[in-house]
């Protein structure tokens, strides 16, 4: 058995007669576990929800009766934001954002009803959740645990002894660096688990590594941190006070102040502030339902002039489903301006965000962590987007169907003639224009490569960390 | 008194116990004016809205030519402006939405909009100075008093100054006493400045000191209590970080969970779906199964109310009011669920003081659950106003005089 084995088995009997490690390590161990089975449970119960509803919602869409294709431009359709598996490790912004957005013609609405806004507020923290465990308990556990590490050998006076005996300092700290990596691989067992669910529930398994090795990653930044504090510091009680201000600077100042700053240098104008600013604009691209309004006499020239028509009335198409058509195109590129601008803006402040990570690693794996999991912004942006285009697809779809299916003289006449109004209505069987929709997380390469930069910050960390741990242990002395 | 300012001085030597207050200063001082800088940013918003709004009205009423059609136009603005404290708690004002655009339409598709910022912001939280009271405040006071006498046991002089002091008990008070108020002031003091500079009410300001100063004396017992104890230092201060961890994150959140599991609230999506079926279906079903719910509320626009045409406003608004009406038990359900579980946390939070210190922020800063539902309650006070106005021009049908809309209900905040 080499002093590396020797040292960090000395260390687990020491621990393993402790009372306030046993005490620490069983309840983070309970509260991991239990959180991880209430969330897993919660998460799966969600996904199959949702999907359910995106089904629903199909199903009734296509059960509409005979109508005109305006009202069902109106009527509308919902898109539903199913939670991918690693979900189950770390919701994300899905109890944030709101799950489904309902589509129409004209518009675009938010996803509404978030979770967060029907929950019960008890305070600043967020929800338990494993992900929330591991970034903000294990840290703490790791501290309790090893804050004494070197210290204990100092203060017993067994350090002496030791490198008296030919040790040297570096091999002591290996060993001990041995002890603790031993712990916190144990605490890795359920997110490994969690991983391995998802898995099993379709999530790529580079992903679902990547997962595991980030919190592999960041568990040692912290051992390291622990160690090098332990190694440098002179007393018990000076470590844990370092360390516990290290902790409550990282783990809860730093994250919040990064969304203070992130919020003062940007200013993303909400979705009601940048469609009062676009309605102004909208005015001027005219009003799809008045077919008269002279913003569409450039357009009415030209297909006159296409179909070689005197008149809309002699048109082979139906002019009040060419404007609607034409109105929403022009309108959803203006909508589209406003949203990506809004998007962008949001995708900047989470960046400065996410570079606050260089202050703080737990701000940096909670970024890596959503991440990969598909429950970070980006990936609310893209449903965002993706129903969008479901929702301008099957609104252009029923407006040609409006202008090549309707007589021109009928839909003119229907709001006073109750038989006009009867030849208006499309046969049901059309309304099978509607795409299927499910949401899909980013391929496992996207997310990994997204995800590169915060877990590049954590292995700065570490190898920063892991330069002070090893001067510290050559300079070691009684 | 000798005492105390003996303690005074030597805390000014004790560098570890200066950093913990300085830090508590500085972190005070950024929350109080991060918080300053995102309510102004708020009350400007609101600003430049009421303005576009205004003229946004203005431009979509001039194109109009019946009542009705004015009616489907104009928008009007509903906000709920940061109350004079709000700087000190943002609470809800970053999950729930504080701003609408409404109009005659069903209010249930609209009312639910929710025009949230980053939603990185509502997830990780910002640092305001509730949290920094709650949550924060209470750690640093654990780690300047913990070792007030295990760190002169450890030294060896804990006997000692007992026997030198004659009373050893006013020691140890004076001791705790004058790091306490030393971080209370730390805290407190930019916190006032913040709110003399926001003009906030003198009442609230002393409120909110007296929850941040009741809940640091209980943490203070907390302390008291675990270091008469014979411990290590590092076993005290193990020990009471586990206690914080307890009392101010696990028992917060897991009594969340278990309200929310326990209050069921109905799926909001379900509020949208009914009014949307109901709205929808109108179009094909005949008139009178619009306007018998409607009138059923509306007696008075009986002699008003034969449709006769396949389109008519009257017809129109009715359906949507109607639509409103399908989905009322639904609605009427989430609030009260919501209310609810506010009501259950705020009977937990007796149990937490940093849930109830954060939640004493909130309600004084009108940033709570309780405010945002009443911000609601005054956009459906103020859409049934629109409606009350629209009615009789619908069901009377006047000649149309762009005039009367200088009567149009205009929305007031409450104060």
């Amino acid at each position: 058995m080499s002093a590396l084995t020797r040292i960090a088995r000395e260390e687990w009997r020491l621990w393993a007669r402790s009372r306030v490690v046993l005490i620490a390590g069983v309840t983070v161990a309970v509260l991991v576990a239990l959180t991880s089975l209430l969330t897993a449970q919660r998460v799966t119960d969600e996904i199959e929800r949702r999907a359910a509803r995106q089904a629903s919602a199909e199903a009734t869409f296509l059960a509409q009766p005979d109508r005109h294709p305006h009202r069902m431009v109106h009527y509308g359709h919902y898109a539903f934001r199913t939670p991918p598996p690693l979900a189950a490790f770390d919701p994300g912004v899905d109890a944030v954002t709101g799950q489904s957005i309902f589509l129409e013609g004209h518009r675009q609405n938010t996803a509404m009803f978030a979770d967060t806004r029907a929950g019960a507020d008890l305070g600043g923290f967020a929800a338990l959740t494993p992900a929330n465990i591991y970034q903000l308990l294990l840290p703490l556990l790791l501290i309790v645990i090893g804050h004494a590490l070197v210290l204990r050998e100092r203060e017993s006076g067994t350090l002496a002894v030791l490198l008296a005996q030919g040790h040297s300092g570096l091999a002591l700290a290996g060993g001990k660096a041995l002890a603790l990596a031993g712990v916190a691989g144990v605490f890795l067992v359920p997110v490994a688990a969690l991983a391995g669910y998802a898995a099993a529930a379709g999530e790529p398994p580079l992903t679902a590594a990547v997962m595991v090795a980030g919190h592999a990653l960041y568990l040692a930044v912290w051992g390291a941190l622990v160690l090098a504090v332990s190694l440098w510091a002179r007393q018990r009680s000076v470590a844990l006070a370092v360390l516990v201000l290290a902790w409550l600077m990282v783990a809860l100042i730093v994250p919040r102040i990064g969304i203070n700053a992130g919020s003062a240098a940007i200013d993303a104008p909400g979705k009601i502030e940048s469609d009062l600013v676009m309605l102004a604009q909208q005015r001027a691209l005219g009003d799809g339902h008045n077919a008269a309004d002279p913003a569409f006499e450039a357009l009415r020239k030209q297909v006159l002039d296409q179909y070689e028509a005197e008149n809309v009335e002699q048109l082979p198409v139906n002019w009040r489903g060419v404007v609607a058509s034409h109105s929403e195109a022009k309108l959803t590129a203006l909508m589209n301006d406003f949203s990506e601008s809004r998007m962008r803006l949001e995708a900047r402040q989470s960046r400065i965000v996410t570079l606050f990570g260089l202050a703080s690693p737990t701000l940096a794996l909670g970024a890596a962590s959503r991440t990969l999991a598909g429950t970070d912004l980006a990936t609310h942006h893209r449903f965002l987007r993706e129903s969008e285009a479901l929702r301008f697809d099957f609104v252009q779809a029923l407006n040609d169907l409006h202008a090549n299916g309707l007589a021109y003289a009928d839909d003119i006449a229907r709001s006073s003639d109750p038989e006009a109004e009867q030849r208006t209505r499309i046969n049901a069987s059309a309304w099978g224009l509607l795409d299927t929709f499910r949401f899909e997380p980013d391929p496992a390469a996207t997310r990994v490569d997204r995800a590169a930069l915060p877990l590049a910050m954590l292995l700065g960390w570490l190898a920063l960390l892991g330069g002070a741990i090893v001067l510290g242990a050559r300079r070691l002395s009684p | 008194m000798n005492g105390v300012v003996r303690e005074a001085r030597f805390m000014l030597r004790d560098r570890g116990a200066l950093m913990w207050i300085a830090l508590a200063l500085l972190l005070s001082a950024a929350a109080t004016a991060f918080g300053i800088a995102e309510v102004r940013e708020q009350r400007a918003t609101i600003a430049t809205l009421l303005e576009e709004d205004a003229q946004d009205r203005a431009d979509a009423l001039a194109g109009q030519s019946d009542w009705g059609g004015a009616a489907y136009a104009a928008f009007h603005l509903t906000y709920a402006p940061p109350s004079d404290l709000a700087f000190a708690a943002l609470g809800q004002r970053d999950t729930a939405p504080w701003l609408h655009r409404v109009r005659m339409l069903a209010l249930e598709g609209q009312i639910h909009e929710a025009d949230t910022k980053n939603a990185d912001f509502g997830l990780i939280g910002r640092f305001d100075f509730a949290f920094l009271a709650a949550s924060v405040a209470p750690l640093l006071l654990i780690l300047l008093l913990h070792d007030l006498r295990a760190g002169e046991r450890a030294t060896g002089r804990h006997d000692l100054l007992v026997a030198t002091a004659g009373r050893g008990e006013g020691l140890w008070l004076a001791r705790a006493l004058v790091r306490f108020a030393a971080l209370a002031l730390a805290l407190l003091v930019p916190f006032w400045a913040g709110a003399a500079i926001e003009g906030a009410p003198f009442a609230s300001v002393l409120a909110a000191s007296a929850l941040v100063l009741g809940a640091l004396a209980v943490w203070w017992l907390i302390v008291e209590a675990a270091a008469r104890r014979q411990a290590s230092p590092s076993v005290l201060l193990a020990a009471l970080v586990g206690a914080w961890l307890a009392l101010a994150l696990l028992l917060p959140a897991g009594a969340k969970a278990a309200i929310e599991a326990s209050h069921a609230v109905p799926d909001g999506a379900e509020i949208l779906l009914l009014q949307r079926e109901a709205v929808n279906d109108a179009w094909d079903l005949p008139k009178d199964a619009t306007m018998e719910p409607f009138l059923a509320r509306h007696p008075e626009w009986r002699e008003f109310a034969a449709v006769d045409r396949p389109f008519e406003w009257k017809w129109y608004y009715a359906f949507q009011q109607v639509g409103d009406q399908h989905a009322e038990p639904v609605a009427e359900a989430y609030r009260e669920g919501r209310l609810a579980r506010d009501r259950a946390a705020g009977i937990a939070a007796i149990l937490s003081p940093a849930a109830l210190v954060e939640r004493g922020f909130e309600r004084l800063a009108r940033t709570d659950t309780g405010a945002m539902i009443a911000y609601e309650d005054a956009v459906r006070d103020f859409h049934a106003r629109l409606r009350a106005f629209y009615y009789p021009l619908l069901f009377r049908d006047p000649p149309y005089d762009p005039l009367a809309f200088e009567r149009l209900p205009r929305y007031e905040p409450a104060r």
